[in-house]
């Protein structure tokens, strides 16, 4: 696992006045399944379609399997691409689809028909070779267009956002069934996405993107629980991002409060952002809270309750399982361990932009 | 460098549409009249465009027809795509199929309909038949661009307006025809383009005194196109395309983005604008002339180029006449016109045979010579020649007349020219141009084997089609009136020609000489008819009184150079050298070996045009 | 049938109305004319005649232009619609105009320019002369009147091309480099494949216009070659109206099985594959 497959070095692309990519490093790990996510515009696609060759960088050099790649066309890259709206042949059956890498490979007729049928076989889809490709559903073209690509043998196979033109249930499924293909065939993903839920739920490793730049790169639990900045806390799931002041090593200023944390090395009286996730915020009686709020709104969501409370001029987002009603004062206590303390970003560039879900 | 490949592949391509536009656009800026015969710069033609009243009334009636056409077809193209949307499938494929039948068909086949329509129904051919016609061809261009819109357009949405208070009237007027717009507005582009290029529709179904820019081509390319034509397409086509470059050159991409929506608008607006100025200019321009002392209309039906405009207009302020003047190239595409009742003319201009035909089928209204008084200018050997095909002068006055000889380059020939035989000479071969009407190219034929112009003896024939067919790899090309340009230009060498055009030619190209062969000819003699459903029979004869005005015939005489048989008019003529030319007025040495053409009756008729299509279908290699 | 269908119906009416009188009837005409003689009386004559060796051999010269240019023009525009595809969408619509924009100068006109090019003596022949090039010589032969064809149809070919290529998405393109083919596998296996829509309302938009011609074999062919749209045109000059009709009943035989052939292609020819201007379409894409 630790064998450098994909090694990206220095990439930098821009289509006319717009970077997309800047100098970008970044390297994907045999039998890795990693996750590309960012807003859209983040360069994520970007990067993607250079792996796959069908953009070159302006700069900088893609290595595959040691060798430089870089200008070499997609038909001569040992890596298959599935396509976010399936990118289907019309014209053709299931069968003749799915037989077209082995055909241009000039394989022998019967490897060919068992290729498909073994295809066909693990996207669970026997029995469709004569159907033609834009008489299925998007969820059982999606399974062709995967089928299509593992035929081939790839050593990696890229998704551009796979599951984005399909609807919430199919999704979930069909998440689970990525996995599962991920794990019989032994290849290498990497996966482009800008649902959060999606990664966290699929990957080995998730690269945060944004404006071009690589934010943060970790284990879905790193990036959730130890977001480096804003943007990522902002991003990953729902969080409380407050500007707040790090007095000293363990002791943060929050809305003129002061809260235990267990970070060191801020060094003292630096402006610091603090990540809060909501179900990590307690509401306590008011006189035993670090801060005292009132409860402004209410929703009832499922598993637990969603609560908006206004402590110190803040509109603190609350997740319990336990009902308060509007108009309770309450109090905040907030577990040291789940004080994520980040440092302001150094430039504009690297600033959260808003988001656009 | 395969961006370079592509780059010189586009270039040729657009070269290749635009070649023949610079050349347009180049001759319009030509000293000479004829088109790619370079011979100085002049601004002239684009003054002289905006004094030719019938060009001006062609683009009048082309815009007019363009925009009506286009307007009803788009209107109905709407309430089509609308309503075809909610049929059944079935319905649906085959109101389909029938609405695309006019744009699959063959315009030739379409056009060939519209004209058995209505003159199978006994409708006579006019505006509003070229107006049917075009509406009809028209809508499946409106329809392709609208009905995909309408299948587009989410039907929620017109619900929606409903479920907010609209009435069904306001939902379709604020909701529906504004998402449907951009279709709409396309397909009146499209349309309207369409209407504007057309020419076979409305050849074969515009009624008389209705002349496009089409039909008006048509009928100059043979002698030539006027240049003012080059003038008003350049600039036609260059208005367009300063149009279509401002709306293509917003200079900043973003902006250009947010104005995609109003831009697609706005470019179909200014287009529209732009016609409707054009219109407006051309209206303003037409009745702007004097026309308070109009008394009524009179159709006249001519040969090409077969008279002085000057006087179509002193016709018209002596007389308070509106004149509808028309041009034909062959008689017997005048007679096919005539006898079917398709157009209704007042005076018609045919030849000698034809005029035999016509009083045969009874087309002709006797000729009233009290309202002729000017008749006493023609001469009495010309009326009682006439009296061959017009036994008794009652249907005819003789306009002009002449020989068919043969017109040579001198520079080129150097044997002398005095038989046909010359033109099966082996050594001239390509250079020369042979007439491309029956009658006439049989003419030279028969004459050269020695037998009669008129001859129904099927030997005979046969000898003659297989002489002309024997000639036919030696032909450059089979003309009519383009004779002129192509001699004057030296493309060739020898032609069959009237003898009218000839002086025209020696005066532009001193080097051609006209000869009669020894072995004889044809002559002719033109005459004015008026055909029994005339509508005003009065109006026909002041215009046959005023042809026979001696100060009258001799303008046309000088504008047209064919011999004139107003003696009157011949004494005025103050060219010495042309008063007693031998080409315009032959002696009777050479009148005595050329005959008149009969008709031959409508079997005859059939024998020629059965030989001579096999001529025309004979492999000239 | 319901109050909304009953409308829908009344509304058509006027339209149904209009195609049935002007383009069902007219058609009936046709025939009528065709299978009958200057009297009325029924014939197969006019139909029979094309029998004839003198209006046999037209037709066969007509079809055997008519199919020479339509390939031309097909080589000349598939490439050319390729290019077009790939060229950025600011400039799309202005290339789209490019062939438009011509016919905004009348076709006789810009037919008639072609003579005074390729005449003798003409511009061309000056061109070569430049050059010490010997004249080209090929008015008033089949080679100028193909040439006529293919530029007055050019256009037909490539907007609906074009139109296809465009809709084609760019990943299906990049999945089949992805699978392995090279641009000319790709080109062969998915491209043209998927574009046979366009081909085939483009071959229907060219062939059935040079077929049927009388306009550029008078202007360009010099009266030397007759072609059946010809043979027609002179019937009915020459008052033979029945006989044209009959003519072109067959004319109308070979416009269908050309459109039946082209439709095999496809499965149906696509409605909006031969719209020539529907820009809005793609522009909305990224």
């Amino acid at each position: 696992m630790d064998n450098k497959l994909i090694d990206l070095q220095g990439i930098s692309k821009s289509y006319g006045k717009n970077l997309i990519l800047n100098n970008l490093d970044l390297y994907i790990k045999e039998n890795e399944f990693l996750t590309l996510l960012g807003p859209s515009g983040c360069g994520k696609t970007t990067t993607l379609r250079i792996i796959g060759g069908f953009e070159s960088p302006d700069s900088g050099k893609v290595i595959f399997d040691n060798q430089d790649i870089t200008d070499l066309p997609p038909n001569k890259r040992h890596l298959n691409t599935i396509f976010q709206k399936y990118a289907l042949f019309t014209h053709m059956t299931i069968a003749e689809n799915i037989a077209f890498g082995l055909k241009i490979a000039k394989k022998s007729k019967t490897y060919i028909d068992d290729k498909i049928k073994y295809a066909l076989k693990l996207v669970n889809l026997d029995g469709f070779e004569n159907r033609m490709a834009d008489s299925l559903s998007g969820g059982q073209q999606q399974r062709i267009a995967i089928a299509r690509a593992i035929v081939n043998e790839p050593k990696v196979l890229l998704l551009d956002e796979p599951l984005g033109a399909l609807d919430l249930k199919l999704r979930q499924d069909m998440q689970y069934e990525l996995i599962r293909l991920k794990n019989e065939l032994g290849i290498t993903f990497i996966y482009v996405t800008h649902d959060q839920e999606e990664a966290l739920t699929m990957s080995d490793t998730i690269v945060v993107m944004n404006q071009g730049y690589i934010q943060q790169m970790g284990t879905p639990e790193m990036i959730y629980n130890e977001p480096e900045n804003a943007f990522v806390a902002d991003f990953i799931g729902d969080s409380n991002i407050i500007a707040s002041t790090m007095i000293e090593d363990e002791v943060v200023e929050i809305l003129g409060a002061k809260f235990k944390c267990v970070d060191k090395g801020f060094g003292n009286n630096t402006p610091v952002d603090v990540v809060i996730r909501p179900e990590d915020v307690e509401l306590v009686e008011p006189q035993m809270g670090t801060i005292q709020g009132l409860v402004t709104h209410l929703i009832f969501k499922g598993v637990h309750y969603e609560m908006e409370v206004e402590a110190n001029g803040f509109k603190w987002l609350v997740q319990s399982t336990k009902l308060v009603p509007v108009g309770t004062r309450v109090g905040i206590v907030v577990d040291p361990f789940n004080i994520q303390i980040m440092n302001k970003p150094e430039s504009e560039d690297e600033e959260a932009v808003t988001l656009d879900e | 460098m395969i961006k370079h490949l592509k780059r010189i592949y586009m270039g040729l391509v657009i070269l290749f549409l635009y070649l023949p536009i610079i050349v347009l656009v180049v001759s319009s800026f030509n000293n000479s009249k004829i088109l790619g015969k370079w011979d100085g710069f002049t601004l002239d033609w684009y003054k002289e465009l905006f004094n030719n009243a019938s060009i001006m009334n062609a683009l009048k009636t082309t815009l007019i027809l363009a925009l009506m056409a286009s307007v009803i077809a788009t209107a109905l193209g709407t309430l089509a795509s609308l309503t075809i949307n909610k049929m059944k499938r079935s319905t649906r494929s085959v109101v389909m199929s029938i609405t695309n039948i006019p744009m699959l068909n063959a315009e030739i086949v379409t056009a060939l309909a519209f004209m058995l329509l209505f003159v199978g129904l006994g409708i006579s051919l006019n505006f509003a038949t070229v107006l049917i016609a075009h509406v009809t061809f028209c809508i499946p261009y409106a329809l392709l661009n609208i009905y995909p819109k309408v299948r587009q357009m989410d039907n929620n949405m017109y619900e929606a307006a409903l479920d907010l208070g609209a009435s069904s009237a306001q939902a379709f007027f604020k909701v529906t025809l504004p998402e449907i717009m951009p279709g709409i507005m396309s397909g009146f582009l499209m349309s309207f383009t369409m209407s504007l290029d057309d020419f076979i529709i409305t050849h074969f179904t515009r009624g008389s005194g209705i002349d496009t820019l089409s039909t008006k081509i048509y009928t100059e390319v043979r002698k030539g196109i006027k240049p003012e034509m080059y003038a008003l397409s350049t600039l036609l086509f260059v208005t367009v395309f300063v149009l279509l470059l401002l709306i293509n050159r917003t200079p900043n991409e973003e902006k250009r983005r947010k104005k995609l929506a109003k831009g697609k608008k706005s470019h179909a607006t200014l287009a529209m604008g732009m016609c409707i100025v054009l219109i407006i200019s051309a209206v303003g321009y037409i009745s702007f002339r004097d026309d308070s002392n109009y008394i009524g209309d009179v159709y006249v039906y001519n040969w090409g180029e077969y008279i002085d405009p000057e006087v179509i207009a002193l016709f018209e302020e002596e007389t308070g006449y509106k004149v509808h003047y028309e041009e034909f190239e062959t008689n017997e595409e005048m007679y096919t016109i005539i006898a079917n009742g398709a157009r209704n003319y007042d005076v018609i201009c045919p030849s000698d045979y034809m005029i035999e035909k016509m009083i045969d089928t009874d087309l002709l209204a006797p000729l009233d010579y009290n309202a002729i008084p000017n008749i006493k200018n023609i001469g009495s050997e010309y009326m009682e020649s006439a009296t061959g095909f017009d036994p008794g002068n009652r249907y005819s006055v003789p306009y002009c007349w002449g020989t068919v000889g043969i017109c040579y380059n001198t520079t080129m020939i150097d044997e002398e020219v005095n038989s046909w035989s010359i033109l099966f000479d082996e050594k001239y071969s390509g250079s020369i141009l042979m007439q491309a009407s029956v009658r006439d190219a049989y003419c030279v034929a028969l004459s050269y084997l020695g037998y009669s112009i008129n001859t129904l003896d099927e030997m005979q024939l046969k000898e003659a089609t297989n002489l002309l067919i024997s000639q036919k790899p030696l032909v450059q090309a089979y003309v009519i009136d383009q004779v002129r340009d192509k001699m004057i230009k030296n493309t060739a060498a020898l032609s069959v020609i009237y003898s009218g055009e000839a002086i025209y030619m020696q005066e532009e190209n001193p080097d051609l000489e006209y000869v009669v062969p020894d072995e004889g000819s044809n002559v002719w003699i033109d005459g004015w008819v008026i055909p029994k459903n005339s509508e005003n029979k009065e109006a026909a004869l002041a215009w046959i009184n005023f042809m026979c005005d001696p100060n009258i015939a001799l303008m046309n005489f000088n504008e047209i150079t064919y011999s004139t048989p107003n003696i009157a008019a011949r004494d005025l003529i103050e060219d010495e050298y042309i008063r007693n030319s031998q080409i315009a007025f032959p002696g009777e040495s050479v009148l005595s070996r050329c005959e008149v053409y009969n008709y031959l009756g409508k079997d005859g008729d059939a024998l020629y045009d059965g030989y001579w299509t096999k001529v025309g279908t004979a492999a000239s290699e | 049938m319901n109050k909304a269908q009953k409308r829908n119906a009344l509304l058509s009416g006027p339209y149904i109305f209009w195609i049935v009188l002007f383009i069902i009837i007219p058609l009936l005409f046709v025939f009528y004319y065709g299978f009958t003689d200057g009297n009325g009386h029924f014939t197969m004559d006019n139909i029979l005649s094309i029998a004839k060796p003198e209006y046999y051999k037209a037709l066969v010269l007509s079809l055997v232009l008519a199919v020479i240019s339509t390939l031309i023009c097909l080589l000349i525009a598939y490439p050319l619609a390729l290019i077009l595809r790939n060229t950025k969408i600011s400039k799309k619509n202005f290339i789209i105009f490019v062939f438009i924009l011509p016919m905004w100068m009348n076709f006789l006109l810009r037919t008639y320019a072609w003579q005074a090019i390729l005449d003798i003596n003409g511009v061309l022949d000056s061109f070569l002369a430049m050059f010490g090039l010997p004249s080209a010589n090929i008015i008033n032969t089949p080679a100028a009147i193909v040439l006529g064809m293919v530029y007055d149809f050019l256009p037909f070919m490539v907007l609906p091309i074009h139109n296809v290529l465009v809709k084609i998405d760019d990943n299906t393109i990049n999945a089949a480099r992805d699978l392995g083919a090279n641009y000319f596998q790709t080109l062969r296996k998915v491209i043209i494949p998927l574009s046979y829509a366009g081909i085939s309302s483009g071959i229907i938009m060219v062939f059935v216009p040079s077929l049927t011609t009388f306009v550029i074999s008078d202007i360009l062919g010099g009266g030397k070659l007759l072609l059946i749209g010809n043979i027609v045109e002179n019937k009915v000059k020459a008052d033979n109206l029945n006989l044209g009709a009959g003519l072109s009943l067959i004319l109308m035989i070979f416009i269908v099985i050309n459109m039946v052939v082209s439709m095999k292609m496809d499965s149906g020819i696509e409605e909006d594959a031969m719209l020539p201007t529907d820009k809005s379409s793609k522009v909305g894409g990224k």
